[in-house]
């Protein structure tokens, strides 16, 4: 990153080596559009060029924050095609996203990551849908009780059980 | 710091990660996580679900021209430059455009470009896009080329080579971007139809030994390129690029005429 940082071409093309594939991804999964997301991932490079001297190490891992920053950028330009106002009291601009959410210190392994894939799939279809509004489509729980027709308190306890199977997952 | 506080944050905890709350309940949401365990514990755990998440839709191979583009357009940004300069950086100057554009202009991706500035009609859109598969078909022939071009275009050593000719040659642009540790990236326009049976060759010459770097290849008449490993085996001295005409297949040695040459 202190390669990066330094405005090195290199350590760009070696990030983009590891990591665009699957940013690449995960913006096809949240855009359903190739040309979409492919402008986030070019997005996602410039933000993480400008800001590297910014990124300490302590933060956490590169690779978790590259899709940090995928994920936000593909929400924002997700809802800006929806025309859908941010209920969030604002989007995240570049340096909130660097600083507030949050990094985790390591990448998942494949076979961890694989194990989530799969926890993922085999929720039942009320938590799968709900969690999957509120991560690939950025809903607050608010938008997701709407978009369901359910009530809120329900959407609150189906995402929470949701979240803490994936969570003993993780552990196991 | 009471339970109920403990507990109200403790059922955000999950919104929290999943970016759904505002900011003043972020900055509640984290005061509290700062002195409590057992919450830093969870949100641990839970940011480590997000990134499964994340990681959930499967990996693919990016389209090849997306390299170039995402290199392409950080190279403008303002203090792009290739690690170790020796003498000037090319990067720092507007010569970088100029490079990018021959690049884009011989591998056909000028297109790629336009499609990406306007998206107006859908009917030209379309069009846009066939032509673009069209395109990408033909530079999957060149795909194992892509990366080594790109490689050489950001090595610290890498010198750019102005070629030029005479005679049917003088209109002809060419230029050669160097690397001794990456290879040679030739990119040449406007160059006549080499005589007849005969194809166009290029030589690097360390001090006064011609090494074959191979033949140039082109795409469309008038064009060509060339990218390839450092020729083993070159002498130390002055490096030359030059491009002479050779019977099909080429030779080991030149025979024929220097139509192009630049020197560093």
């Amino acid at each position: 990153m202190s390669r990066l940082a330094a405005g090195d071409m290199e350590a760009a093309a070696e990030l983009y080596d590891r990591y665009a594939g699957q940013i690449l991804a995960l913006a096809r999964r949240i855009l359903r559009n190739d040309g979409d997301a492919e402008d986030v991932v070019q997005e996602v490079f410039s933000q993480v060029w400008r800001n590297a001297r910014s990124f300490e190490s302590h933060r956490g891992s590169v690779g978790a924050w590259l899709l940090v920053i995928a994920r936000t950028r593909s929400i924002d330009r997700l809802r800006a095609r929806q025309a859908r106002p941010d209920n969030v009291a604002e989007a995240y601009p570049e340096s909130i996203a660097d600083r507030s959410v949050p990094v985790p210190d390591q990448l998942l392994s494949e076979e961890q990551a694989a194990r989530i894939r799969q926890a993922l799939v085999a929720l039942p279809d009320a938590q799968r849908t709900a969690l999957e509004l509120a991560y690939y489509e950025g809903l607050t729980q608010s938008e997701i009780a709407q978009r369901l027709t359910e009530p809120l308190g329900t959407v609150k306890t189906r995402i929470r059980t949701a979240l803490m199977t994936l969570r003993q997952r993780l552990r196991s | 710091m009471s339970t109920n506080r403990h507990d109200a944050v403790s059922a955000l905890l999950g919104e929290y990660a999943l970016g759904q709350l505002s900011t003043q309940e972020r900055r509640d949401v984290e005061e509290h996580v700062r002195d409590c365990s057992e919450c830093a514990s969870e949100l641990r755990e839970l940011t480590a679900v997000m990134h499964g998440l994340a990681r959930a839709p499967e990996s693919v191979v990016p389209p090849l021209h997306l390299k170039q583009r995402v290199l392409g357009t950080l190279a403008h940004e303002p203090g792009a430059h290739a690690p170790r300069i020796a003498h000037r950086s090319v990067f720092a100057s507007r010569t970088w455009l100029a490079v990018a554009a021959s690049l884009i202009v011989v591998l056909g991706s000028a297109l790629f470009l336009t499609v990406q500035r306007q998206r107006q009609t859908t009917d030209e859109f379309r069009r846009a896009q066939n032509e673009l598969s069209e395109l990408r078909a033909r530079l999957d022939d060149f795909s194992g080329q892509t990366d080594l071009a790109l490689s050489i275009l950001t090595a610290g050593d890498m010198k750019r080579i102005e070629l030029a000719g005479s005679d049917a040659w003088r209109a002809s642009s060419a230029r050669a971007y160097w690397s001794p540790s990456r290879g040679l990236l030739l990119v040449a326009d406007q160059l006549p139809v080499p005589p007849p049976g005969r194809i166009y060759q290029v030589w690097v010459i360390g001090g006064t030994t011609p090494v074959s770097a191979g033949l140039l290849g082109s795409q469309r008449p008038g064009r060509g390129m060339l990218v390839a490993p450092p020729p083993s085996a070159l002498a130390p001295g002055t490096v030359t690029v030059a491009v002479t005409d050779e019977p099909p297949g080429g030779l080991p040695a030149p025979s024929g005429s220097i139509r192009l040459a630049g020197s560093l």
